[in-house]
């Protein structure tokens, strides 16, 4: 208990640290600021014309959707400039995800039940970055200043020093992410309460938030472990900063030009972005054509295929545990020169 | 008395893709005693700070055996740590932090009472500027800071890499008289060292070390007298007839500009006889005795040579080292002579 106090101490002395908690905070002031000055309560009339724009863009999905069920129904001609899809359901108000709201047509008013979600997802992006950089950072300077050394001086269990100093580094930015959300959605809540609207935030709203909430904090703490575990096998902070570039540059935009040009298919299931997005919302649809080219149903075949959560949490899980697992194996046995 | 630590048969060899292998540590053999005030010397390469990190478990040995009070490391270090303060080679310290912080997050993370830090700071001299950034202290602060984490624990053994690493001739007296105090409070004490007079002046015993070999261990003074050649330095009027009446005695002579360094004479008697018999008085009759530098260059053959620039890192594979010269180890008799 005694060194986890220690090291979180030491964790919450880095610069960097202290530096990117500076930099989140002026990230939030900046949006909170402009988010304030570009918004403002609704007036009565503002808000009547928006209903009003509301029931009429809705008035207009039905007109499309009665006009293609006479198209199909051979009730009256195709015209030339018109479209119509095979299905006319697709034009059914009654089946759309989302409808128009009332939001939608207000100009210059900062609805939280609208905004929510990006805002969340500018906050994890950031998380994501905090925990990743000070992840590879603590480690990789503590191993290269000589600090682990001291350390280990003074306790010469190595595992529990790394399992310790990742331990408190998960812990840290757990604590940090769960304050970060509390703060920025309160602020921002309380924004569109005042400076805004609320907008809706009945049925799944507050579920969906916060299901995108806790992957989004899964994914940052697989983010900082991963940072730690990059920097303890190359020693080095910019061993972390290298492999990602490296990984970017490399297979995420190198491999995949190649395997296009190889015409194989299913690239982006080979791709750790599409896991990290699947993981992130929920799911995420891909679009293929060379899915087509055989297989039964190959007249039906749309292309498109999807990847949930949980093969995406699998492979997230799979490459973190590795690595760490790895970069325990090998501190375990490293020289420490 | 007991083994503090013992090392025997240590062997450790590096593999780099860019030197291939490099054998630092073939089969060093060391015993310190309690209360002793040791030094351990070789010259760069040779494989000390290789054999302390093994000792401290930050480098795995590749064979051979180690305890400290008696306990087996690295296995088992974890038991004794506590009672071992130790700095390896010029620690490095977070510039960020103060001295004070620095050392309270050590004692936090090893259990010892924050009170310490200011005791400790108060010892190595660094009490006015322990709340000053690591990173404005001078390389001789850094040093004495090193030095303070080693004593926070209140340590049995202290082990100490290179301590007067940029201290100045001030702070160099100082970190002797510290020793010197720690050695008289019971703490045993493992020095190693370039500083061949420092060692002298300091240590009651010694191990050299080269190419990874010991070749030389014992009390200081014992380790020199293997090495007294019983010359004495002779200032006599009409020295070339001195010279010849010497030789004569059975005595190897050489002049040194009006100097004779006579060779071979146990006591120095057989010189004054010698030459006051016939008549020649003798003004300054001086021992020649070996220091602890002149027998390390022999030891070690790193003597400067008049021409030819030393090359670090020098003899390392098996079989290039000079070969085991001396032991008298008087004290050890526990296995571990060469």
């Amino acid at each position: 208990m005694k060194l986890v106090r220690a090291e979180v101490e030491r964790l919450l002395a880095r610069r960097f640290v202290q530096l990117m908690v500076v930099l989140l905070g002026f990230a939030f002031v900046v949006t909170t600021v402009t988010t304030v000055l570009g918004s403002h309560q609704p007036s009565a009339g503002e808000v009547a014309e928006a209903r009003a724009q509301v029931a009429e863009a809705i008035r207009g999905l039905e007109v499309e959707h009665q006009r293609c069920l006479r198209i199909k129904a051979g009730e009256i001609p195709l015209d030339e400039a018109g479209y119509v899809p095979a299905d006319c359901s697709e034009l059914d108000p009654v089946l759309q995800e989302r409808l128009p709201v009332v939001a939608d047509y207000l100009s210059g008013v900062f609805v939280f039940g609208q905004q929510a979600e990006p805002l969340l997802y500018f906050l994890i992006a950031f998380l994501l970055l905090f925990g990743f950089l000070v992840g590879a950072s603590y480690i990789g300077a503590d191993i290269t200043s000589g600090g682990v050394v001291n350390l280990l001086l003074w306790r010469p269990r190595r595992l529990t020093v790394l399992g310790t100093k990742l331990g408190a580094l998960t812990g840290v930015v757990a604590v940090l992410s769960v304050a970060a959300t509390v703060v920025y959605l309160g602020t921002f809540w309380l924004i569109g309460q005042t400076a805004g609207l609320p907008g809706r935030m009945e049925g799944p709203f507050w579920q969906n938030l916060g299901a995108i909430w806790g992957r989004g904090v899964a994914l940052v703490l697989l983010a900082s472990a991963l940072g730690f575990g990059i920097a303890t096998l190359g020693r080095h902070t910019s061993a972390a900063l290298g492999a990602v570039a490296a990984y970017a540059v490399v297979w995420e935009l190198g491999a995949r030009v190649v395997f296009e040009i190889l015409d194989v298919a299913r690239v982006d299931q080979l791709m750790l972005s599409t896991y990290v997005g699947a993981w992130l919302t929920g799911r995420v649809e891909l679009y293929d054509d060379q899915v087509c080219t055989d297989g039964p149903g190959f007249g039906l075949c749309t292309g498109s295929y999807t990847i949930t959560w949980v093969p995406a949490l699998l492979v997230l899980l799979a490459l973190v545990g590795a690595v760490t697992v790895s970069a325990f194996a090998v501190f375990r046995r490293r020289d420490l020169i | 008395m007991s083994a503090v630590i013992e090392i025997e048969g240590l062997r450790k060899t590096f593999h780099t893709l860019r030197r291939g292998r490099r054998v630092a540590v073939d089969g060093f053999d060391m015993v310190v005693e309690a209360g002793q005030v040791h030094g351990f010397l070789g010259p760069n390469g040779s494989g000390k700070t290789t054999t302390l990190r093994a000792l401290l478990g930050l480098v795995r040995p590749d064979d051979g055996r180690m305890s400290v009070f008696g306990v087996p490391t690295p296995e088992e270090l974890a038991r004794v740590a506590g009672r071992v303060g130790a700095i390896v080679e010029s620690p490095q310290f977070f510039g960020n932090f103060t001295g004070h912080r620095t050392l309270r997050l050590l004692a936090v993370a090893g259990g010892v009472p924050t009170s310490r830090v200011d005791e400790v700071l108060e010892q190595v001299g660094l009490r006015e500027r322990g709340d000053d950034r690591v990173k404005g202290y001078s390389l001789g602060m850094k040093q004495r800071l090193a030095v303070a984490s080693a004593l926070l624990k209140d340590p049995e053994l202290l082990i100490l890499d290179e301590p007067a690493n940029g201290l100045d001739p001030a702070g160099i007296r100082e970190m002797r008289d510290l020793v010197r105090s720690l050695a008289a409070s019971g703490v045993t004490v493992l020095i190693s060292s370039h500083i061949l007079a420092e060692i002298q002046l300091i240590c009651d015993h010694v191990t050299i070390i080269s190419g990874g070999r010991r070749v030389a261990a014992g009390r200081v003074d014992e380790v020199l007298a293997g090495f007294d050649q019983h010359e004495w330095q002779v200032d006599v009027a009409g020295p070339e007839r001195a010279a010849a009446l010497l030789r004569e005695a059975g005595l190897s002579v050489t002049d040194h500009q009006g100097l004779l360094v006579v060779g071979g004479a146990r006591e120095p008697e057989l010189i004054s006889r010698t030459l006051g018999e016939q008549g020649l008085w003798v003004r300054e009759l001086t021992p020649i005795r070996p220091d602890l530098e002149s027998v390390f260059l022999e030891l070690t053959g790193t003597a400067p040579h008049p021409t030819l620039p030393r090359q670090v890192g020098g003899p390392a594979l098996p079989g290039e080292g000079p070969e085991p010269m001396i032991d008298l180890d008087a004290t050890a008799g526990r296995g571990v002579d060469a």
